[in-house]
């Protein structure tokens, strides 16, 4: 919290060096191809002219090795066999192992709780978009006129952004719940009580709920990219503007509002890839059934329950192929949707 | 900019100034209070006895209960979560970050062979969706054998960490002085030492933006332990919480106790660090 809010001050090139960023974790397997780098840079006299320029020309590619093993066992590995997964009808545990082709994907696309879990998922994402589009834009700005306490505003509001989704949720438990929940006992000192509901089981309000606490949480994100695209805009074009007889309102939405327009489609992608995986907030407020009735069930939960089974772990409903196909058809859809919208908000952008 | 305009107008402008000033400063501590209020409760209800929470939800508490934290240690069992979290976390972000400013190094020259397809491929795992890789890792982490170990956490965070890791850094180094390289190779230096002495230090401000990106996740995530971690040896803080709270559902206290511990760390970090933490995910937030 010093107190050099200089223009760069959120660029990663003028942050000092952090602690223990750089460990030794793997000393040994650098050291072997240290060895190995070594003796094939060095142009040894008697070695063939072929083998020194193979090295000059792919000796780069041993600082990539660890990790794309790394890369290819842990996620390469484990998208391809979930492809493959997907085509059988295997529980989890058990033998049955057969190939049913894309029956997988042709039951998921005609079951309604999967279009119900994406029909919420759509509503998660219309509303906290709206959410951080807005609020998140208001407070950049606000805090773009740099106030004084600036850093303190700034430090209060990024802070739920660090928080897990665990926290936020057992944060939001403290208010929203029926039993210890503040809210209800506070709505009804100050003569509301009709007000007072079991907010996470209300078939009307669960899904805000949910939404809202969600939106708390994320907050930060919007304020983070909405304010370093403030601070890429330079004065002069302000100052340009004002001279020229524009109002405060007149300058912001001709001139500052065009320019933000790349902190606009970094916001949007980002809400979208990450309002598609949400899944903890839902799982702490309201379970992994999305309770009540479906209400607050999103693809996430769904997955879950459908490869784990209701009951929990491993029983007798688990249906562990299916879901990884359902998986394989979120993750389609939503390759296709996220290059989709990059290339439909790129288009809209203006140049500073 | 009062200056610029003309004396007349000057009062009014300045009056203008000054209300907005005060709408700006009412809808910040607004927004402030409304993140910080539900923060504070958190904070005070994980010293509330459970009775007090009905009786007293809004006061202090009567009687601190510091027992709540001593408790929270060996039944919700922090005292297996938080080492297991803060190994796993370590582990994942120093691997991760090591392994990407590596691969940055590697393919920083595009007119190297592979080295646009290499940064293409290994940024597009930003899409990767941890649903559907988590259940094949499941089976792939049973196979080989690191099923109830902590490196079934770490190895994955590992390389869920890269992409983000060579989306950020590869730039960094690209855009180093060729010269300090050249310079560093005729010294007699090898390719491991320039990286090592030469390009890594360089790379500090990126580094740290990396390690402070993947931390907050991994020290966060819950989805993946929820599956992976299913021997209750090798739960990490947040799945802990839920697994205490499945069995003690009325204990609060306990849980909003263990709460503050899980975020206790990083908020800590954060107020230490708050700028790299800023810059960090500015970085990582507008590339991703």
């Amino acid at each position: 919290m010093r107190d050099n809010a200089n223009r760069s001050g959120s660029m990663p090139s003028t942050a000092p060096h952090p602690p223990g960023a750089t460990g030794h974790l793997l000393p040994q397997a650098g050291e072997g191809r240290a060895r190995r780098l070594q003796s094939n840079t060095r142009p040894w006299p008697g070695r063939r002219r072929r083998a020194a320029g193979l090295t000059q020309r792919y000796g780069h590619l041993w600082f990539v090795l660890p990790g794309l093993i790394m890369f290819l066992t842990f996620i390469v590995y484990p998208m391809a066999s979930a492809v493959w997964l997907s085509f059988f009808d295997w529980k989890g545990i058990g033998k049955n192992f057969n190939f049913v082709g894309l029956a997988n994907f042709h039951q998921a696309l005609s079951s309604p709780g999967f279009y119900r879990a994406a029909e919420n998922n759509l509503v998660f994402f219309i509303a906290i978009l709206i959410f951080q589009h807005t609020i998140g834009l208001l407070i950049a700005v606000q805090l773009n006129a740099r106030p004084r306490f600036m850093q303190v505003y700034r430090t209060i509001l990024f802070l739920p952004t660090i928080l897990s989704l665990i926290a936020t949720g057992f944060i939001w438990t403290l208010i929203l719940s029926p039993n210890i929940g503040l809210l209800n006992p506070l709505l009804r000192q100050i003569g509301l009580g009709f007000l007072a509901r079991s907010w996470l089981s209300d078939t009307t309000f669960a899904l805000p709920a949910v939404i809202l606490v969600q939106a708390w949480n994320l907050l930060g994100w919007s304020i983070i990219i909405y304010l370093s695209g403030l601070q890429n805009i330079p004065q002069e074009l302000r100052q340009a503007a004002e001279i020229d007889g524009a109002t405060t309102w007149q300058t912001f939405w001709r001139v500052v509002f065009p320019l933000l327009s790349p902190s606009f489609t970094s916001l949007t992608v980002l809400t979208f890839i990450q309002i598609f995986r949400v899944f903890d907030v839902v799982y702490v407020l309201t379970g992994p059934m999305g309770a009540p009735a479906g209400r607050t069930d999103v693809l996430g939960t769904l997955v879950y329950r459908t490869a784990f089974g209701v009951g929990g772990m491993s029983s007798n409903d688990a249906r562990m192929s299916y879901a990884i196909a359902m998986s394989v058809l979120i993750f389609l859809i939503m390759g296709a949707v996220s290059v989709l919208l990059i290339t439909l908000l790129r288009k809209r952008e203006v140049e500073a | 900019m009062s200056t610029l305009a003309a004396p007349r107008r000057q009062t009014s402008r300045r009056r203008s100034q000054r209300t907005a000033a005060i709408a700006r400063h009412a809808l910040l501590i607004l927004a402030s209070l409304v993140v910080l209020v539900p923060i504070g409760y958190t904070i005070i209800a994980s010293f509330k006895d459970v009775p007090e929470f009905f009786g007293n939800p809004f006061g202090l508490p009567h009687t601190w209960q510091w027992q709540n934290y001593v408790r929270a240690w060996t039944e919700a069992r922090i005292a297996v979560t938080l080492p297991n979290s803060i190994i796993v976390t370590t582990l994942a972000v120093t691997g991760s970050t090591v392994l990407s400013a590596l691969i940055a190094y590697g393919i920083c020259r595009r007119e190297k062979p592979f080295a646009m397809a290499l940064y293409v491929f290994f940024v597009s795992g930003m899409l990767v969706p941890v649903q559907m890789i988590v259940l094949p890792l499941f089976l792939l982490l049973k196979a080989i054998g690191l099923f109830g170990t902590l490196f079934a956490l770490v190895f994955p965070y590992t390389a869920l960490g890269l992409p983000l890791g060579v989306l950020i850094l590869t730039p960094l180094v690209a855009a180093l002085p060729r010269d300090l390289s050249e310079a560093a190779r005729i010294d007699g230096a090898n390719e491991w030492q320039i990286f090592w002495r030469v390009i890594l230090p360089l790379m500090r401000p990126g580094l740290a933006s990396v390690a402070i990106l993947n931390g907050v996740w991994m020290w966060n995530e819950f989805f993946i332990p929820l599956i992976i971690s299913v021997k209750s040896s090798t739960q990490t803080l947040p799945v802990g919480i839920m697994s205490f709270v499945g069995v003690y559902s009325t204990e609060w206290g306990l849980v909003f106790a263990s709460v503050v511990v899980s975020a206790a760390p990083v908020v800590v970090a954060y107020l230490f660090m708050t700028r790299q933490f800023v810059a960090g995910l500015t970085a990582g937030a507008l590339k991703g």
